[in-house]
């Protein structure tokens, strides 16, 4: 046991004077996270919101209630604007839609004559189908709101013999407003487990992505230097001192487990301190993926250093291996915007387990039984990569 | 004490087709001296101390280092050798000391005995004022002094040298020679290979000559030399290529031997040089050649290997 430590610790010692070594384990992914993080929109982010130009030609008090339930939409956001303003708008794709409030809006409601609001938008434009599809939503319920509150104040009216005033029927409209905003029948939704990440923030899957696409990178250091020692003697020369072959694969494995682990833990903590990503919600659950990234990263690299001979074979398939993985697994897009053909087919990967058990822990606090089936079909993996790489691993 | 003991070693690689490396070797070793196994690239002298150091199995024979056996007890004989690669076997990002201690730790050594042992190991080879350095800066000869350190951390008691002296500088392969003495003082015995016949003449008390696969003479140097009887080399240098001169000297009575010319220097094996010389001036100026420079050698292991082999060491 003492070789293997004494083999892995030379590694490190090595990796410390490679000036490659923290580019590729944290400069790089740091920087990816934050690109991709940026890139992808996130959905509770304001900019995600789709424009609407609004004109209020009105400014009745039922014009504005109108534009507050259009302002709490959370699909759109509004831009006041005149009503001169908004063809050009629209035709300049300024916003995705426009909505124009005519003079006497207000009074039309009123009096419960029909009142129009015209609506401009492209028709072909998935944008502007969307926008109108929030505005019907928020304008039927300003109708059942209006209407309810117009009945309930006349039954009352008639009832009493109250005069049906504005009073009455403000009354009439706040008791209607509060019965809505607690409706008798709701629909719950739940997410189906698996496609948390369709409602993910940016960085939850950038963050996760980058500690699966990553990690084969912070190996390329010991599997090229595997390499190297074996074409320059280095190994022979071990075996020749009496260390085992078990004794060498221990302590290069022992080195990557490391290496690699170290460079989950950076980027763990760049996304939880800085991207606000929720890394910590089972720390073992967390510590058990973490432990399993590596040993699998571990695996390939050993098996690749006993599968060919030169350095430059070595690098070349570690970034396609690294990258293909990364790709196919959910790493770089969650596999839920995928078809489910392909997700089934993706889940042949080690990497897809790995990240759906990185958004489990991120994304739905997913607890250690939780990633109980994920990580069994990546250790099996792992195992069986280990099996080969020691089968095939020769000293010279 | 036993030293080794070499019992019938074959090795082929890729059978059945493939070079015999090592064909029926069987050799003694004695404590304490220094042996050398002579011979052309190609010979099997690596394969020889890879088999001694229980790299590569043989496929026929056995082998004692120190009692113990290469086939059967590797672990036992491991601990008791130390082997310099041919080729530096070191790492260029780590310092001179850091590739000391990694080794040593290879070996089985640690603690206070560890550095004792780097200390002293640095000492001897010279290096303690660059220890701090990195390999990659070292010279050539520098660094095959650490890669010879690096076999000694453990205090073998069989020192195997392969090749130590090639591609590097004369002062450096100076050093190394002495160096190699100082071992045999020290105690150890010493398995020494080269291709260079003046190393193995000057360092070795034996000395085993090799030729593809085979053992084909072994001896000290003046029973090996004793072998070609009195016979003479004598070195030519003609004024332009004479390739029918050196036929027509084959055929000259007391001529062993004549190599192929070569711009225009040829050697000859002659039993009797006195006799031969005018004839080779007559035959030249019959020619119409020059001999332009000439040259007697007594017999030594190279003329030794000619004589057994019909061909030259470097060939």
């Amino acid at each position: 046991m003492r070789r293997v430590w004494d083999i892995a610790m030379k590694e490190l010692l090595q990796n410390r004077r490679d000036w490659l070594a923290p580019l590729f384990t944290l400069v790089l992914p740091a920087v990816f996270t934050a690109f991709l993080g940026l890139l992808i929109p996130s959905a509770d982010e304001g900019e995600s919101r789709l424009p609407l130009a609004l004109a209020d030609a009105d400014g009745s008090p039922a014009a504005v209630r109108l534009v507050e339930g259009l302002r709490e939409t959370p699909l759109l956001r509004l831009e006041p604007m005149t009503a001169s303003e908004v063809d050009g708008a629209v035709q300049d794709q300024k916003v995705a839609a426009a909505l124009i409030i005519p003079e006497g809006f207000g009074a039309a409601v009123e009096a419960g004559q029909p009142a129009a609001l015209t609506f401009v938008g492209v028709q072909t434009s998935s944008g502007a189908q969307s926008v109108r599809q929030a505005v019907w939503s928020v304008l039927s319920g300003f109708n059942t709101a209006t209407l309810a509150a117009k009945a309930a104040a006349g039954q009352v009216a008639a009832e009493t013999g109250r005069p049906l005033d504005d009073t009455l029927l403000g009354s009439a409209r706040s008791l209607v407003e509060a019965s809505l905003a607690a409706p008798a029948a709701t629909v719950r939704v739940t997410d189906a487990r698996g496609s948390a990440t369709l409602d993910a923030g940016s960085f939850d899957q950038s963050s996760t992505g980058s500690l699966v696409n990553w990690v084969f990178f912070s190996l390329l250091g010991v599997t090229a230097n595997t390499v190297w020692e074996r074409s320059r003697g280095l190994l022979r020369r071990m075996t020749a001192a009496g260390v085992r072959g078990s004794q060498i694969i221990g302590g290069k494995m022992l080195a990557m487990v490391i290496l690699s682990f170290v460079q989950q833990l950076l980027l763990v903590l760049l996304g939880q301190f800085a991207f606000g990503v929720d890394y910590f919600s089972s720390p073992v659950a967390l510590l058990v993926t973490m432990v399993s990234i590596s040993m699998l990263a571990a695996a390939f690299g050993l098996l690749i250093t006993s599968l060919f001979r030169s350095e430059q074979a070595v690098i070349a398939t570690i970034i396609i291996t690294a990258l293909l993985l990364a790709a196919l697994g959910g790493a770089w897009f969650p596999l839920e915007i995928t078809g489910a053909g392909f997700s089934r087919v993706a889940h042949v990967l080690p990497s897809a387990w790995l990240m759906d058990s990185l958004h489990g822990i991120t994304l739905q606090a997913w607890g250690v039984g939780d990633i109980l089936r994920p990580m069994a079909v990546v250790w099996m993996w792992v195992v069986g990569l280990l099996a080969i790489a020691v089968w095939r691993f020769r000293p010279d | 004490m036993e030293g080794i003991v070499v019992q019938g070693l074959r090795k082929q690689f890729d059978p059945p087709r493939g070079p015999v490396a090592a064909d029926d070797l069987s050799f003694d070793i004695r404590e304490g001296e220094i042996f050398s196994l002579l011979g052309p690239n190609g010979a099997g002298k690596t394969t020889t101390i890879s088999m001694l150091s229980c790299l590569l199995r043989p496929d026929v024979g056995d082998a004692r280092v120190g009692g113990f056996s290469v086939t059967r007890e590797p672990g036992k004989v491991k601990e008791l050798i130390g082997v310099v690669p041919q080729d530096v076997a070191l790492y260029e990002d780590l310092t001179g000391r850091e590739n000391l201690l990694f080794w040593g730790r290879m070996y089985g050594l640690k603690g206070p005995r560890l550095t004792q042992r780097v200390d002293e190991v640095l000492e001897l080879i010279g290096l303690v004022d660059r220890q701090k350095d990195r390999l990659g800066k070292y010279s050539g000869g520098m660094k095959r002094r650490v890669n010879i350190g690096a076999a000694l951390l453990h205090n073998p008691r069989f020192l195997y040298l392969d090749e130590p002296t090639v591609g590097i500088d004369p002062q450096s392969r100076r050093s190394i020679l002495d160096g190699v003495k100082d071992f045999k003082a020290a105690g150890v015995t010493v398995l020494y290979t080269t291709h260079y016949m003046e190393e193995a003449q000057e360092l070795s008390d034996r000395i085993g000559i090799l030729d593809k696969g085979k053992m084909i003479a072994l001896g000290t140097k003046d029973e090996l030399v004793h072998l070609v009887g009195e016979h003479t080399r004598i070195e030519v240098t003609l004024d332009r290529e004479a390739q029918s001169l050196a036929a027509q000297w084959r055929d000259l009575p007391r001529v062993l031997d004549v190599s192929e010319p070569e711009d225009g220097r040829l050697w000859l094996l002659a039993e009797d040089a006195n006799t031969l010389m005018p004839r080779l001036f007559e035959g030249a100026r019959a020619a119409g050649a020059r001999i332009t420079e000439i040259n007697l050698a007594e017999p030594n292991l190279e003329t030794v290997f000619l004589h057994l082999t019909g061909r030259a060491l470097r060939d």
